[in-house]
């Protein structure tokens, strides 16, 4: 597996700033972001459900295997250099659940984080 | 020469002999391991194998340079030996506890090179990529 696709939410600014932080991080697998739900990844992934990517952050290998939601995540720090190991620590079985709770929790009002954090547009 | 100072000059040339004979040990074994830690490039085995033995050689001597004085006087043979004994011991036990401190960091290392390739999760889906040029 050399590359990963990321399909991430270009309406939210939580994502946007994620974008630009992992565009300056080391990489061990390369990075491909494309805005989800766009023509381009319709083209790309004909038969993917894109409502769903609207929902949570999507990751889909170059096999096209795909990561939804918490999973996309830990993939996404998998491709890092620095990040690596961690994200082993956070799919161990004990630490599994708990990542997958705060992952969800921060997809899901990723729109008020923004806001909040001052990220919007 | 009193048997004193026979006593420090046994205890010195069996801690020292002890610490080579470790040393080379480590040095001679060590290195096959290092070798596939960094995935077949010898000469960077070579080097990290060779600075880790000299940090081994340091702390076990040093370790043998502060243990050396007794703090009390010897006058019989009986009394050098029994004084031998636990100072060789001592040594002995430092070494142990610096090889299996060295086996850890060699066994370490190479789980750490070999086992992280795979993802973390499996994936949830699969779907069916169109390629660009398609």
């Amino acid at each position: 597996m050399l590359s990963l696709t990321v399909l991430y939410d270009p309406e939210c600014g939580l994502c946007r700033r994620a974008h630009e932080w992992l565009n300056d991080q080391l990489k061990l697998v390369e990075l491909n972001f494309v805005a989800c739900a766009s023509d381009e990844a319709r083209k790309r992934y004909p038969q993917l459900n894109h409502d769903l990517t609207k929902q949570d952050l999507t990751v889909i290998t170059e096999d096209g295997w795909v990561y939804f939601g918490p999973k996309a995540w830990l993939m996404v720090l998998w491709a890092l250099t620095r990040y690596r190991d961690w994200s082993y620590r956070l799919a161990a079985p004990e630490l599994l659940p708990t990542t997958k709770r705060v992952v969800s929790v921060i997809s899901q009002n990723r729109y008020q984080i923004s806001r909040a954090a001052g990220l919007s547009r | 020469m009193t048997i004193g100072l026979s006593t420090y000059l046994i205890y010195l040339a069996l801690s020292i002999a002890l610490t080579i004979w470790v040393g080379r040990t480590l040095h001679k074994n060590g290195r096959v391991f290092l070798v596939d830690v960094f995935h077949g490039n010898e000469a960077l085995a070579d080097s990290v194998n060779h600075l880790l033995v000299v940090g081994f050689y340091l702390i076990n001597f040093g370790y043998v340079s502060l243990a050396l004085k007794l703090g009390y006087t010897i006058e019989t043979a009986e009394q050098s030996v029994e004084a031998l004994s636990v100072k060789i011991g001592m040594v002995l036990l430092v070494l142990g506890g610096m090889h299996l401190f060295n086996l850890f960091v060699f066994s370490r290392m190479r789980r750490r090179a070999t086992a992280h390739h795979q993802p973390p999760v499996g994936p949830d889906a699969f779907t069916p990529v169109q390629q660009e040029a398609a």
